[in-house]
């Protein structure tokens, strides 16, 4: 029974920890690129996530909706890389930091007033009834987050090593002068990158959705955790995210049932703190050889 | 010099003056309010632009040591019935001391690291305030009462101009610091950490020193925000505030003073000043204007790309047309806040002070502090005796990466007073072998003698305080530092003056004289006319010969370049080779990497030849040049004609 | 340099210049955006609602002419210094008759004094914390110009330990969250089932952060130590989380909270699993008086919503209007000092949508808070969630107030 016990919270914490391991990734596709990253990128699940439930109540089925809500997301990516990240990643500044986290404002502020301040339900056709597998409560929904994130992360993998367009994105990741000198675009690659990272951004706003109900601060926490989980994992760690993802959202779960749910969040914090302290490129990430 | 004086110095006191004088010119608490409001995040904000602007590093944290003080400060009044000094002491304290703590780990992190780093702080602190009930009664919200200050009861405007002396009191000690040694290396570690150990300066303890200060002044002023407010929580001090505070700093224009109190004026005005619908017309209008003409000023002088000029156009054009259909601004402010901001960052990139600062700089024709005459060379750079005797010796030194053996068993002697060649293919593990020398590396194997003593291993900064110097073959120069500032970094046994008293002031002298020295420097350099340009606008070339200033200012006896001659036009390797030669002259022992066999030939009595990580020649520059091993390891192939190698060897 | 600050000086005196003294101007401040934007901008278009038709009516009576109302709206999200910044500013104009508004209880705390140091009038809506009353009993201040118009904590708390010990449910777990709210409100359930004569033993007491979406370990934590019932005190969507948790777990024990059980972000994202969960209510969006009626198709219409946000705050907000107004014309001025003596003492009954509000307010005792909360007992109900709307949990509940009505 005790067993069973931890069993369950580990797994209930760790479907969600799937989440902050896919919106992670899409921190890693940009950093990949351009070294920078969309702090603005909760928005992006939000704003993607409400206009799903838009097309959702214009009657579209869900199987489009799914796609449509995906396309929106490439373009409020592209937008965030035109508007916020370009010009700063031309001057060699770190401007980008802080003109995603103003276009983030904008966006929230935008869905207040075009969505409205509430939380609200998202509809789905997976059912939320609970099933029972070896004696543990899951609901198929939370298993759909699962396969969701995996599918996604393993299809943008297979694009990035199969296709010309994902060996280009490869290149520039690898060394970005060099690509540039074999003629490819870094420009082009970069907003490639962020495309990528609305997507993979508003494919966890629909499957998150759900769970979470949608509003204009329901990534507000999710991002923060994501965050984490990309830089504790190694902003190129590829498949690591899923890991970390997995251990911070299990940890969560015990701890708040251990040591008392206000402080759920606290070994984790405590742990990023060593973590990155003792590999500052993060546990799967690539240590690198201080060259001059 | 004095209408310099006076005129920065007049507009800190008017503006001191103009502020303090408010509550007598007008009875209202509201401005009251604000204005203490504004004086709090004054010292909150040039705290966070030390860590921010100074060492360049996105600090999540600020909030939190605001949280921190705040909470010190009331809990102090509360449970030890402190006076407003003493409480306010306390939460200095306990930002320095929280500061500090936080320091050690975050010191090895950069960038998005680092920002978690102290963002995982910052939630850290929340929670524990939060769920430590038992002390800070938790999310109830602790009230706060305004202790006496010396016995004296403080009405609010007597809190207000607390806060105002406060915040010049922080003003005068920051600037002092921040114009000294300190500043410089907080710079210096933002644009190189890696120059900055080799300089001798230690990376570990500015940074520490840097964030300890920051959050030091963070706890300050959250003591002041304790008895402003009378009330905490600790929701108050989370990210929302974090995000506002940072953007205050970009938007006021980082690496200023003056900076850092337009940035609380504005994040303590603006969204008060928003709820006026006619007044945001009028400003949303105003700020239309200003982007166009500028933006329409860029393009036509081609100074600004086109989406620099138009983005601010469109943003205010939005703010614009926004102002006049909706209705209800509050609903709107974040939106109008992010509009206003875009505006300012993508158009104005050094903030508002930034652009300010260049045109007041023009509009009143100040000019630039006048340098000293430089020092003389014999006092900065003594002579040293080149007696011949073993200076480095380097016995089968080793460094493997994985399987790959970049130097295999090396042992070679530096004689006092000699140049010692370094030559070899690329590959050869030249460079590897000076970054085990000069501490970059930890070697695998063998040892490094200097002047019979073991040299430290495995850290430039305890290599460079042995006397050893170096360049780098990728220039490493603090490169938004001016000349004379990147030679002052390195000053070798000039800074004396401890740290409270710099804070006071009393460094001047100590200034002036080193800034004279590092004339003498740039100048055997012949860059003295440079001095105050900024190291990103020198030449290539000029670059170059920086860092060897640079070098010379730790006074080396043993002073190591790495490939100097790389990517210099001819005229300036002529240039180079004096140079070498005027240091040689000083006595100074040099280890030359070069390419350039010319250069070698020219200037080495001695020359050690690598290849494959171990030494295949060695003599001088006309032996080793003759060496059928080198010509193979050149060529690739046994040719015993030396004169087919030599042009190989030259390129 | 001078230039800036000189410029944002007079911009900001400028804001606070006089316009002609022929209005009343009344300020409602609430957070209107960020999280608990729902509770604010219901308030907040209730209480618009009410000066609307006020002003279309040519306004108040006061002593010979009718003035108009104006409003000023200022937004707080739900942040304590914006709330202290904006009761300074507020406390400052000197034209000003009163504040209605604010939702979190610790923008209360933060704000309040400032209103109180000028004796500016302010009716607290819909915050129902109980230290926004205390803090002046406590502090034995002798004359208030703060009065509250909502249930406090202290009724709620009672009414739902009252549910509980009448359902015979014995153990119950307390969740609440980690806010001002969430904490006060498990601090008052404590009290009242210790003066309630202990008949509730509380088996777990857990908390969750705003944000927080997975509440298995809170949830196992109440079901392993066999909670009958889950009494809970939060303020978002939280709750929904810990609804749906519940039908995860399959565990099927009643979930009594408070009133904020009865906002739509709660309803809506529990969906079917919010069947069945009980609040305090002080109204109900169910048309079961014309007044009701009127204010609730007025309110759909004037914003196009076909369900208030949060109904409770909405009426509140708008009963705290007439109130308010009644105030203003027993004043025969639009100053607030006369205002808040009027509001100590109203003559005439006002007809609201919650109640006929009869001398809502008497002169302030610090020994007795009551005298400045319009709120007892008799003016709350029970309301249940049913099928995405609330409901009167007891049918007497609602065939009382039709008929006090129809009085």
């Amino acid at each position: 029974m005790y067993t069973l016990l931890i069993v369950q919270l580990a797994v209930s914490g760790a479907l969600m920890g799937m989440v902050y391991a896919l919106i992670a990734y899409g921190f890693q596709l940009t950093f990949a690129t351009s070294k920078s990253i969309n702090f603005g990128q909760g928005e992006l699940v939000m704003l993607s996530a409400l206009f799903s439930l838009t097309l959702i109540d214009t009657g579209l089925p869900y199987w489009l909706v799914v796609p449509g809500g995906m396309l929106f997301g490439v373009v409020l990516g592209l937008f965030v890389e035109r508007a916020g990240v370009r010009l700063a990643l031309e001057q060699k500044s770190e401007g980008w930091i802080l003109l995603t986290i103003i276009l983030g404002l904008l966006g929230f502020s935008a869905a207040e007033n075009i969505w409205g301040r509430d939380d609200r339900p998202f509809p789905t056709p997976i059912p939320s009834d609970p099933v029972h597998i070896f004696g543990i409560d899951v609901t198929p929904l939370e298993l759909s987050v699962a396969i969701g994130v995996l599918a996604v992360m393993g299809l943008v993998e297979l694009f990035k090593r199969k296709t010309l367009l994902g060996k280009a994105f490869e290149a520039v990741s690898a060394d970005r002068d060099a690509a540039q000198l074999m003629g490819i675009s870094a420009t082009r690659t970069i907003q490639l990158s962020y495309g990528l990272s609305g997507l993979v951004a508003a494919l966890a706003g629909i499957l998150v959705a759900p769970i979470t109900t949608v509003g204009p601060t329901m990534a507000s926490v999710l991002i923060l955790k994501a965050f984490s989980v990309a830089v504790v994992a190694g902003l190129d760690s590829g498949f690591g995210v899923v890991l970390i993802g997995l251990f911070l959202g299990a940890l969560e779960s015990l701890t708040s049932f251990y040591l008392g749910s206000g402080w759920r969040e606290a070994p984790g914090l405590v742990l990023l703190i060593l973590a990155l302290a003792v590999r500052p490129n993060g546990v799967f990430g690539k240590a690198s050889i201080r060259k001059v | 010099m004095w209408k310099r004086l006076l005129l920065i110095r007049g507009a800190e006191l008017a503006v001191l003056a103009l502020l303090g004088a408010i509550p007598l010119l007008v009875d209202n608490s509201y401005v009251l309010g604000l204005l203490t409001l504004l004086a709090i995040y004054g010292i909150l904000l040039i705290g966070l632009d030390v860590t921010v602007g100074y060492l360049g590093q996105v600090n999540l944290a600020q909030a939190a040591f605001l949280g921190l003080g705040a909470y010190a400060a009331g809990l102090g009044v509360a449970h030890f019935d402190f006076g407003m000094l003493a409480a306010l002491a306390m939460a200095l304290g306990v930002g320095l001391l929280f500061g500090t703590l936080l320091a050690f780990p975050a010191l090895r992190l950069e960038g998005p690291q680092f920002a978690l780093a102290t963002l995982s702080f910052s939630a850290l602190s929340a929670t524990t305030l939060n769920e430590w009930e038992g002390l800070t009664l938790g999310a109830q919200g602790l009230q706060v009462s305004r202790p006496p200050v010396l016995g004296m009861t403080l009405d609010a405007p007597g809190f207000f101009w607390l806060c105002l002396l406060l915040l010049a009191l922080v003003w005068l000690a920051m600037r002092n610091l921040l114009s000294s040694q300190w500043g410089r290396a907080f710079e210096a570690l933002r644009d190189s950490p890696i120059a900055t150990d080799a300089m001798g300066v230690g990376t570990y303890r500015h940074k520490v020193a840097g964030f300890a200060l920051a959050s030091a002044l963070g706890g300050l002023a959250g003591g002041l925000y304790a008895f402003n407010f009378q009330y905490l929580q600790p929701q108050s001090f989370g990210y929302d505030l974090m995000v506002i505070l940072l953007l205050g700093v970009v938007l006021g224009g980082r690496k200023s003073l003056w900076g850092a109190l337009v940035g609380a004026t504005l994040i303590a005005l603006l969204p008060n000043l928003l709820s006026n619908r006619e007044l945001f017309q009028a400003i949303s209008a105003v700020g239309l204007l200003v982007a166009a003409v500028a933006g329409a000023r860029g393009l036509l002088r081609k100074t600004t790309r086109p989406f620099q000029a138009l983005a601010p156009i469109v943003a205010m054009g939005i703010l614009m047309a926004g102002s006049l259909i909706v209705e209800n601004t509050e609903d709107w402010r974040k939106a109008i806040f992010a509009l206003m901001l875009f505006a300012v960052v993508v158009g104005l990139p050094e903030g508002l002070m930034g652009f300010a600062a260049h045109f007041l700089t023009k509009l009143f024709r100040i000019a630039p502090p006048p340098l000293p005459a430089a020092a003389a060379l014999d006092v900065v750079l003594p002579r040293q005796a080149a007696d011949g005797s073993a200076l480095l010796e380097l016995r089968d030194l080793k460094r493997y990466f994985g399987g790959v053996k970049a130097v295999d068993g090396v042992s070679l002697t530096v004689r006092a007073g000699e140049i010692h060649g370094l030559i070899g293919p690329n590959g050869s593990g030249k460079s590897t072998a000076v970054n085990v020398i000069s501490g970059l590396y930890v070697p695998t194997g063998g040892d490094m003698l200097l002047r019979g003593k073991a040299l430290p291993v495995g850290s430039l900064f305890k290599v460079a305080r042995t006397g050893v110097a170096r360049t780098f073959q990728n220039l490493q120069l603090f490169s938004d530092l001016s000349a004379v500032d990147n030679v002052m970094v390195a000053l070798r046994g000039v800074y004396r003056t401890p740290i409270p008293l710099v804070l006071l002031g009393l460094a001047m002298g100590e200034e002036q004289r080193a800034r004279a020295a590092a004339l003498a420097l740039l100048e055997l350099v012949g860059l003295q006319a440079q001095a105050r340009t900024r190291a990103r606008d020198l030449t290539y070339g000029d670059q170059r010969f920086l860092e060897i200033a640079r070098a010379l200012a730790r006074r080396p006896e043993l002073l190591i370049l790495d490939e100097p001659a790389a990517g210099l036009a001819h005229p300036d390797v002529n240039k180079l080779i004096e140079i070498i030669k005027r240091i040689h002259e000083r006595g100074i022992s040099i280890i030359l990497i070069e390419h350039h066999m010319d250069v070698i030939s020219e200037l080495c009595s001695v020359v050690t030849v690598l290849d494959g990580g171990r030494i295949i020649a060695a003599g001088t520059a006309d032996e080793v040049k003759r060496n059928p091993k080198v010509i193979e390891a050149y060529l690739g192939m046994t040719d015993d004609s030396a004169g087919a190698a030599a042009p190989a060897l030259a390129g | 340099m001078n230039k800036t600050i000189l410029a944002a000086l007079t911009m900001g005196l400028f804001s606070l210049q006089a316009y002609a003294a022929d209005t009343v101007k009344i300020a409602l401040t609430g957070p209107f955006t960020g999280g608990s934007a729902p509770m604010g901008v219901s308030m907040r278009d209730g209480a618009k609602l009410a000066i609307d038709e006020i002003n279309r009516a040519g306004g108040i009576q006061v002593g010979a002419r009718k003035m108009k109302i104006e409003v000023i709206e200022r937004d707080d999200e739900a942040k304590n210094e914006r709330g202290a910044l904006i009761a300074q500013e507020l406390a400052s104009m000197d034209d000003l008759s009163g504040v209605i508004g604010t939702v979190n209880t610790g923008v209360v705390l933060a704000g309040d004094k400032y209103f109180q140091e000028k004796g500016l009038t302010k009716i607290i809506t819909p915050a129902a914390g109980s230290a926004s009353m205390t803090q002046w009993s406590k502090a034995g201040v002798k004359d208030l110009s703060i009065f509250r118009f909502s249930a406090d904590d202290g009724i709620q708390a009672s009414m739902v330990v009252e549910e509980a010990i009448n359902r015979r449910l014995n153990k119950v777990a307390i969740l609440h969250d980690s806010t001002n709210y969430g904490v006060s409100g498990r601090d008052d359930l404590l009290n009242q089932i210790k003066s309630q004569g202990n008949k509730l033993q509380v088996v777990a007491t857990e908390k969750f952060n705003i944000g927080d979406k997975d509440m298995t370990a809170q949830l196992l934590k109440a079901k392993l130590s066999g909670a009958q019932a889950i009494l809970i005190w939060g303020i978002g969507p939280e709750m929904a989380a810990v609804s749906n948790g519940m039908a995860k777990l399959s565990m099927k024990v009643p979930l009594i909270g408070g009133w904020t059980l009865s906002m739509s972000n709660y309803i809506d994202n529990a969906g079917k699993n919010g069947n069945g969960t009980m609040m305090p209510q002080t109204f109900i969006e169910d048309p079961i008086t014309p007044k009701a009626r009127s204010f609730i198709d007025s309110y759909h219409k004037a914003y196009g919503v076909t369900r208030i946000p949060s109904p409770m705050s909405a009426a509140q907000g708008y009963d705290a209007v007439y109130v308010f107004a009644a105030a203003v014309k027993q004043a025969k001025s639009t100053d607030t000092h006369k205002i808040k003596d009027a509001l100590e003492d109203l003559k005439e009954p006002v007809k609201g949508v919650i109640a006929t509000w009869k001398h809502p307010y008497s002169k302030w005792d610090p020994a007795n808070e009551q005298t400045h909360e319009a709120f007892r007992r008799a003016q709350a109900v029970m309301g249940m969630v049913q099928d995405g709307r609330v409901v009167f949990a007891n049918k007497t509940d609602r065939q009382r107030l039709m008929k006090s009505a129809g009085k």
